[in-house]
């Protein structure tokens, strides 16, 4: 102790550390940095599913494919569409309504497919996104002018370049996450609309005899005329003793058109798909057999399709 | 101790407060992860308000669009649209863009949450 209060340096660098903590606390603990100006990226995730929902309704009204798209990357989520189709499962799920739900599936087939479900009827000036977008607005560098008189055709869909990335850092209430431009460069693509409202017919109808599915899988593909998969489609399966509905688009992995339902055995059901009213009775699960000769409930795939 | 020495440690711990102010608000800043939306920059606050107006254009329901406008912030949402549309007219939105607003303000001014009654 003695040593330690006649030497000099061991105090100053004890003063130091004391000092550092003391820093460290006001500026953690005390006064630690004051968000005012957040990106959507660090919402949290109720709020995240709030915008999304918001970005869908916005995008079921305008149909502008891109500016959604731009609009959903604000969120930085991984997998923008992923995360749109775990939101409606998850709605879904939470019980809300057929009405809230599809808006999200739709907007995630369309970005899927890169298509607008249905063609922008505005002109193709103020169709391109980021005329006066607030993100234009706030910029600040050259970057973002982007040639759009030159380059815009009167299609709907358009590609985008990487963002700007711009961090400022400030002592004052400044941002410290990363502000995300994004500079919009259109490029003329096909927009091919799809055959909207057309009733959805049975077009195939086989057994799958698979054992490493589920027993009694019944699987939906709906396409368009285009044989493309359309998602968004309500299903109704009906039994004797009771009804369930549900989406195509739900698995996206397996196809944008792609339902299934798990039938039990001796169990008639009637499949209707809502859109068009194409109704399927005396629908049952086959009997199949294996390689050791073993019965076991197979499935059904069923092929719907607009003409 | 002589009073020198207490200077070098007051000046030293001046130093070590100073260093952890500029690790603690600079280099290494408290990480906000779940934040709210009121305190979203103003830009993305009137992008947002912009896809309520749009939606409410197809939807026609005040009351799902000042649902959506309430996590904005306290304000009434009149008043948030108000706010954006003054942004949206000092910035050089699209005629279209001003117009959904000036239609989501016009319903936002009439709506009335359900419960209160119309003065």
């Amino acid at each position: 102790m003695r040593l330690f209060l006649r030497n000099s340096i061991l105090q100053i660098i004890l003063a130091l550390f004391l000092g550092l903590g003391l820093g460290l606390a006001y500026s953690w603990l005390i006064s630690p940095v004051t968000y005012v100006d957040a990106s959507p990226a660090i919402l949290r995730a109720d709020f995240k599913d709030q915008y999304r929902v918001v970005i869908a309704a916005a995008y079921e009204s305008s149909h502008d494919l891109a500016r959604a798209r731009v609009r959903l990357e604000l969120l930085s989520d991984t997998d923008p569409v992923g995360a749109l189709s775990a939101q409606a499962q998850r709605m879904l799920g939470n019980g809300e309504s057929d009405e809230q739900v599809q808006p999200l599936a739709q907007l995630a087939t369309d970005l899927q497919q890169g298509v607008a479900s249905i063609s922008s009827t505005k002109t193709p000036a103020a169709n391109v996104p980021f005329v006066s977008t607030p993100f234009a607005a706030i910029s600040k560098t050259p970057e973002i002018e982007t040639p759009f008189a030159e380059e815009v055709t009167p299609t709907t869909t358009t590609e985008f370049s990487e963002p700007t990335v711009v961090t400022t850092l400030s002592f004052e209430q400044t941002p410290l996450a990363p502000q995300q431009l994004f500079t919009a460069t259109p490029r003329p693509t096909a927009t091919p609309n799809r055959t909207i409202g057309a009733p959805f017919t049975l077009v195939g109808q086989d057994i799958v005899c698979d054992v490493n599915l589920k027993s009694g899988l019944l699987q939906f593909t709906l396409t368009d005329s285009r044989r493309r998969q359309v998602a968004g489609i309500e299903i109704i399966v009906t039994w004797a003793e009771g009804e369930d509905r549900f989406f195509t688009g739900f698995k996206p992995e397996l196809g944008n058109g792609y339902a299934d339902f798990i039938m039990q055995a001796d169990t008639i059901y009637s499949i209707r798909v809502v859109e068009g009213g194409s109704f399927v009775p005396n629908i049952s699960a086959p009997t199949c057999t294996d390689s050791n000769g073993a019965t076991y409930l197979g499935g059904l795939l069923l092929t719907f399709q607009q003409p | 101790m002589t009073s020198s020495n207490w200077i070098k440690i007051f000046i030293a711990a001046l130093i070590g407060i100073a260093l952890g102010l500029v690790y603690g608000w600079v280099l290494a800043p408290v990480q906000y992860t779940d934040v709210t939306p009121n305190i979203l920059r103003e830009d993305y606050r009137v992008d947002y308000v912009l896809m309520v107006a749009e939606a409410h254009q197809n939807e026609q329901d005040p009351e799902t669009a000042a649902r959506r406008l309430a996590i904005l912030g306290s304000e009434s949402p009149a008043e948030i649209v108000t706010s954006a549309l003054n942004y949206a007219t000092n910035n050089n939105f699209t005629q279209d863009e001003i117009m959904l607003l000036q239609g989501l303000l016009t319903a936002m001014q009439k709506y009335q949450p359900q419960g209160i009654d119309a003065p």
